[in-house]
């Protein structure tokens, strides 16, 4: 018996788009059910046309859009027919993962802290995790964990904070990964939120990338842009390749979605003294012995002023032969003094024996890529480029509009630096002080 | 004692370039190289092979051609180089990563005892900081991150101290081995590999162990096991740079226009 | 009775003179093989100019001296063995030949030996109050004048006294010792004339052979080693270095003797430790650790300290049980030393008996380099950067024909352009060199040459690298520009560059590529002479002052061009520098010094540039972009100062 055979809707081969792929890392490759991919040297597919059965999985996998499918017209005529009945069904996977999601509500913000104080980031993470909480329409919380932290509830409220849940005990005094680790987990596993934000400092990007290990889900670090798709999804945009691409990350299987920030990337929200939410104070404790962990000194920077590192500096001025003398280094001192960064030099500075050694930037120094990398009668020559260039801004100061450093320049002013920079000093002292 | 170092073989991401008119990746001839911050991890596990006489490991999570990392790293000394290579390993985020990482340093925990792994802060392609404390929980390991100077190993105890280098501060830690360790550049200078290493490591093993070996849940790695996937690629808009004012004749306004660009950039910490 | 004590004694002499040859000699042996023995007839053509006729020696102050000490020695060998013949065989004499040859031989005996008496006393007074170097008055030095003169003396006692007693006759081919003789006359010795002529006599035969036999002991080891070393000389420029063979078990570069070359062995030995290349060398000036004297003198003590216990011409194999060159004390240089040579080759180039100082140098450096990965700090970046990026700066490749991006350049494509413009890492990335090579297209444009460029698939010629002893990875990058230039079909280079020039010219050779390399100089100075370039001419400079490249000069002989194409330009000759061309003094850059930090002593450049300002120049002109940077660097030192740096090529851009 014949049943008049259904049309079977024509499934194409994958090709390569050619000039788009970025080399992700074998994602299609690896989506490939029936190994139809083989990678070249370069680290781009190459379809194996004979064993594609057209799942388009390697297509929805690339991040570049590198790969598409493509029918013969006898199939797309098949397809048009098809097109025109028009239907549409939801597969398993995507019900599963509805049901998952439903289960998880609210934006926390992770609260940093040292001995009390708040970091920064963590209120300009407050800020950000509002306006998704917002479009989600949920509540904002802060996790504050520490010792003697209950002040910092009040705070939280008033960058906008709906909800603080705090764990104050003694063994949380220092941070210490062990500890956190534990009580996030635990407080994750109790509450289910669905975005968990945390500033990527040193102990955010620590504890971050434990958590989330644990809980077994996704962590999207550095977002420089957070938003909410259709879905409820968060979508975490982030540099790549060394800030050339930019790159949106989806974690729409798992829930809680975790993101990390850099401090500075989100503005700093309005502050509403006398704002007001509510605090839940978990008791969450765990006996010191059973950490293995010890902070035995904590070193600030204060005291070891002297050794100035160049390298790891977040700002720096730098003087090169226009400082004409080095006296007139203070200038830059007192500069650096106010950013809270260091005086770093070029060759011929350090030469001239303006400069210790140690503080020389370039190819035979060190290389620095520091947030501010203010140059001031610096020429630029690539000897010194190349050890500064990757800053993340640059600010040349220099008589000469022709000077190479200007073309590596964020902002430029062509003008006398000893007239310059005490202009720039001053204003930023009545900025400090305001 | 094992000390691991992982390294992982990044495109060069400083000769990354977008091409103005397609606004797509110019990848052609980008050289593959060791991610610097893991030549520090791999600095330090020589140092320590020197020092202590602890075994060195090198084990990379990559393509075949990650080979050649592998092969470079037994060219500056290390006894041992393993590549974490299959298929199904490939379009892995930081979570599937870690789980293939520790599969691999799980199996060779049943050879010898396993000091520390150490890893490179961050990779310059991902930049996530995340691989490493993915490792140490997966394993149970003390998560020392940041590290730039190693004060003491008391391999009785059974501790290290080490000195990580925060925002604005240094904090001594001390803690219990075996250590997963995250490495700064400050924290040593990478060796240079003399001719007959190099002549020597061109025919050395790299062994390599796929799925077979690990025998993980094809769900739990690569694409099928990670949880974030980039939906979109896109060019950053790029700020070119900008003269401000005119500096020769009204050097004060240019000094203010900057300051005001920088606030409104955010960019200064005052 | 006095024959056969002689004749024992002359024996003894003898053979304890040739065992002491042999036993230092034998010790070149231990050195790795090299083949030295092509082209005879030139190398005989080297030995009558260079070490008979003391071409390179005359060149400095007191040679002349020395020419005479050497001559008069040539004629005295004559003298010494009718001497040595004589007095074992007293009737086998000159006397024997006819008397006119006989006349002659004796006037020129006399005469040399009064000239040698001169200048030993020359020589003796030189050292006292101004000598080639602090370190010259040694006692050796004092010991042997004197005993060169004291042998003259005694010559002369001998033929005065023969005279004076009537056992010869007073002549015209005498004239010195007639004169003695008439002298002894009128003294109280007149009575005591055999023993006068006994003693003189025997001083005389002690005296020649204790000089004999304390020669192979002392740096006058040269008048043996000297010719020989002359005749085994590098018949070119010595401005490449040799290949190594990578095979796994071999060691590589040099740190004991056993693994130089005989021929550097030899140099050790003939060595007259002048003190001309030290004062010549840059580094040595400048307050470095190096002395390229030293670095000779360190191989033969190092060689004389252990080099009896090394098996002979010891394949580079196994590890050595020689101690090692490098270090501190005796027979060793310091890695300081070495790393602070620039390559400029002024050493060699002074060097009277042709000591080959630049390849030892860069052995020793290989060795620390290739087996022991030790170096200065900065060379790791540079090493990377170059393996990785093939610049030293690790720009992007891709950022390697940025300058020309304004520009409407072809690329290189054979059959279409006839020359290939290698524009080299500093003409392409940095930013004051850019502008020459932005200059030197504007000269080729106009005056219409078929040129093409690379762009970005130019690589680094790895001329750096293989001067700072990393061989291996000069191979790398060598076979890489090789390969390129063959399946490109290049033929014609154009180089900015001369240390391009002189690596793509002399080292890929050494790869089978044999290519017409033409530094724009030289290139632009054909152009004007063909007529195909037409510049105004006549252009007020002002002052002009040419500073030498050493890899275009000195290791290349390309020391007119850039004369002539200045003259062209400006209508009038260059003002010469104090040393120039040959003598030319180092912009501090070469040898890899470029990527270096100047620690010890004063800046190279800011004595350089210190010697071109104190010209007066309005524009100081160069042809290599590092002596560009390092001038361009320099002239900041100076405050006050107007004078421009400019490449030929840019001189000649604003002339069209």
């Amino acid at each position: 018996m014949t049943e008049p055979k259904k049309i079977k809707k024509p499934r194409g081969k994958a090709r390569v788009v050619t000039g788009k792929c970025v080399a992700c890392g074998a994602r299609c490759q690896s989506a490939c059910p029936v190994d139809g991919v083989e990678m070249s040297e370069a680290g781009e597919p190459l379809i194996l046309v004979e064993k594609c059965i057209g799942c388009v999985k390697c297509v929805k996998a690339c991040p570049a859009g590198a790969l598409e499918m493509f029918y013969t017209p006898e199939e797309l005529e098949i397809l048009a027919a098809l097109a025109n009945k028009g239907e549409e069904e939801l597969d398993e996977e995507e019900l599963a993962r509805r049901r998952l999601v439903d289960s998880y509500r609210g934006v926390w913000v992770f609260i940093e802290q040292n001995s009390g104080e708040a970091a920064r980031v963590s209120w300009e993470l407050t800020g950000v995790g509002r306006e998704l909480a917002n479009s989600l329409g949920v509540e904002l919380t802060a996790i504050i964990i520490g010792e003697k932290i209950g002040h910092l509830a009040d705070e939280a409220f008033s960058y906008g904070a709906d909800c603080a849940c705090l764990i104050d005990d003694r063994v949380f005094s220092q941070y210490r990964t062990e500890p956190f680790l534990d009580a996030m987990c635990y407080l994750i596993g109790k509450y289910k939120p669905e975005v968990v934000l945390m500033g990527a400092t040193g102990m955010g990007r620590d504890l971050a990338g434990a958590v989330a290990t644990r809980v077994k889900t996704g962590l999207t670090a550095d977002c420089t842009g957070l938003g909410i798709d259709e879905k409820r999804n968060l979508m975490q945009t982030r540099p790549a390749f060394g800030g050339n691409i930019m790159a949106t990350i989806m974690c729409d299987r798992f829930r809680p979605q975790m993101a990390t920030v850099r401090p500075h990337v989100m503005p700093m929200p309005e502050r509403r003294p006398g704002a007001t939410g509510k605090v839940v104070t978990e008791s969450y404790t765990i006996s010191e012995s059973s950490i293995f962990t010890r902070v035995l000194e904590v070193i600030t920077d204060k005291s070891g002023k002297d050794k100035v590192d160049v390298a790891g500096a977040e700002f720096i001025v730098s003087g090169g032969r226009g400082m004409m003398a080095k006296e007139n280094f203070g200038m830059l001192e007192e500069l650096a003094d106010l950013l809270g960064g260091v005086v770093g030099g070029s060759r011929s500075a350090v030469d001239a024996g303006w400069l210790p050694q140690d503080r020389q930037v370039g190819q035979t120094g060190k290389t620095v890529r520091p947030k501010i990398y203010i140059a001031c009668g610096i020429s630029g020559a690539i000897q010194h480029l190349v050890g500064m260039q990757d800053s993340d801004v640059i600010i040349a100061i220099n008589r000469d509009r022709e000077a190479p450093i200007f073309e590596v320049a964020t902002y430029g002013i062509v003008g006398d630096l000893f007239e310059v920079v005490p202009a720039l000093t001053n204003r930023l002292r009545e900025l400090k002080e305001a | 004692m094992i000390v691991v170092a992982c390294i992982k073989q990044v495109p060069d991401t400083t000769q990354v370039q977008i091409d103005p008119v397609t606004n797509t990746l110019v990848r052609e001839g980008i050289p593959f190289i060791i991610n610097p911050y893991d030549t520090h991890a791999l600095e330090e596990t020589l140092r320590l092979k020197d020092s202590h006489g602890f075994k060195a490991v090198a084990l990379s999570m990559g393509p075949p051609n990650a080979e050649a990392a592998l092969r470079k790293a037994l060219a500056l000394g290390v006894d041992r180089s393993i590549l974490l290579s299959d298929r199904v390993f490939g379009g892995a985020d930081t979570l599937s990563t870690s789980n293939v990482i520790s599969a691999a340093i799980r199996r060779l925990m049943d050879e010898d005892e396993i000091g520390i792994v150490f890893c490179g802060k961050q990779t310059i392609d991902g930049d996530t900081a995340q691989v490493g404390p993915g490792i140490a929980v997966r394993l149970g390991f003390s998560q020392l991150t940041l590290v730039d100077r190693i004060e003491r190993i008391d391999t009785g105890a059974r501790t290290i101290t080490v000195r990580r280098k925060l925002e604005g501060r240094y904090e001594i830690v001390e803690a219990r081995l075996p250590a997963m360790i995250t490495v700064v550049r400050e924290l040593n200078r990478p060796r240079y590999p003399t001719v007959p290493m190099r002549l020597a490591s061109a025919k050395a093993e790299v062994e390599r162990w796929s799925n077979e070996e690990l025998k993980l849940d094809v769900n739990s790695v690569g694409l099928k096991g990670s949880p974030t996937w980039v939906s979109r690629i896109f060019s950053p808009q790029r700020a070119q740079g900008e003269i401000l004012g005119d500096g020769m004749n009204d050097p004060v306004a240019a000094a203010l226009m900057l300051v005001d660009r920088l606030v409104e950039g955010d960019l200064l910490a005052v | 009775m006095q024959q056969t004590l002689f004749a024992g004694i002359l024996v003894a002499s003898l053979a304890t003179f040739v065992f002491s040859c042999y036993r230092r000699l034998a010790l070149v042996s231990v050195g790795a093989g090299e083949y030295r023995f092509d082209h005879p007839m030139t190398r005989l053509k080297e030995v009558l100019v260079y070490a008979l006729g003391q071409k390179r020696v005359m060149k400095r102050p007191f040679g002349i001296n020395h020419g005479v000490i050497f001559w008069a020695f040539l004629v005295l060998t004559l003298a010494n063995a009718e001497f040595l013949i004589s007095g074992v065989f007293p009737n086998l004499n000159f006397t024997l030949l006819p008397p006119p040859l006989h006349g002659t031989l004796s006037l020129l005996f006399e005469l040399s030996s009064l000239a040698t008496m001169a200048a030993v006393s020359l020589a003796f007074l030189r050292r006292i109050f101004n000598p080639p170097y602090e370190e010259a008055r040694t006692f050796e030095a004092f010991f042997i004048l004197s005993m060169i003169a004291g042998l003259m003396a005694a010559y002369f006692g001998v033929h005065a006294a023969e005279i004076a007693m009537g056992e010869a006759s007073p002549s015209f081919s005498a004239p010195v010792s007639s004169l003695l003789a008439t002298l002894l006359g009128h003294t109280p010795l007149a009575g005591q004339l055999p023993v006068i002529k006994a003693v003189s006599w025997w001083v005389h035969a002690v005296l020649l052979l204790s000089f004999m036999n304390f020669l192979p002991y002392s740096k006058h080891m040269h008048i043996l080693t000297a010719i020989p070393n002359v005749f085994l000389r590098s018949l070119g420029k010595v401005n490449s270095q040799p290949r190594e063979e990578f095979a796994e078990g071999r060691t590589f570069g040099a740190s004991t003797v056993d693994r130089l070359s005989w021929k550097d062995l030899l140099d050790s030995f003939s060595c007259t430790e002048c003190g001309r290349c030290q004062n010549s060398c840059p580094a040595a000036a400048t307050g470095k650790q190096l002395n390229p004297r030293m670095l000779i003198h360190a191989i033969k003590e190092s060689l004389l300290g252990n080099g009896s216990s090394l098996p002979s011409s010891a394949d580079a194999v196994a590890a050595s049980s020689a101690a090692s060159l490098i270090g501190k004390g005796e027979g060793t240089v310091s890695e300081a030393a070495l790393w602070s040579c620039t390559s400029c080759g002024s050493c060699m180039e002074s060097c009277p008996v042709f000591i080959e100082h630049l390849p030892k140098v860069v052995k020793l450096r290989r060795h620390l380099v290739e087996m022991e990965a030790r170096f200065p700090e900065e060379l790791l970046n540079l090493f990377e950067n170059m393996e990785q990026r093939s610049n030293p700066w690790g720009m992007a490749p891709s950022e390697r024909s940025k300058w020309s991006s304004q520009l409407d350049l072809e690329p290189f494509e054979a059959g279409k352009t006839e020359y290939l413009l290698f524009v080299g890492c500093s003409g392409a990335f940095d930013a004051r060199n850019k502008q020459v090579t932005v200059a030197l297209t504007k000269v080729l444009d106009a005056a219409g040459v078929s040129y093409g460029i690379l762009g970005k698939d130019e690589k680094c010629c790895g001329e750096s690298v293989r001067r700072l002893g990393n061989e291996y990875l000069f191979e790398t990058m060598a076979n890489e520009n090789v390969n390129q230039f063959r399946s490109r079909g290049v033929t014609k280079v154009i180089t900015q560059c001369p240390h391009c020039f002189n690596t793509l010219k002399n080292d890929y050779r050494q790869y089978g590529l044999e290519l017409e390399v033409i530094h724009h100089t030289e290139f632009i100075k054909g152009l004007i002479g063909r007529g195909s370039l037409k510049v105004k001419g006549g252009e007020d400079l002002g002052r002009v002052v040419f500073h030498d490249s050493c890899y275009l000069g000195r290791h290349n002989e390309v020391y007119e061009p850039p004369r002539e194409v200045i003259r062209e330009v400006t209508g009038a000759a260059v003002h010469e520098l104090p040393r120039n061309k040959e003598n030319g003094f180092c912009c501090g850059a070469g040898g890899g010094r470029m990527w270096l930090e100047e620690h010890e002593g004063t800046a190279i450049n800011r004595s350089r540039v210190k010697e071109a300002l104190d010209q007066k120049p309005a524009t100081i002109c160069v042809s290599c972009p590092f002596c560009m940077t390092m001038f361009e660097d320099g002239i900041k030192e100076f405050t006050g100062v107007t004078t421009q740096v400019k490449d030929i090529a840019e001189v000649v851009a604003q002339n069209l």
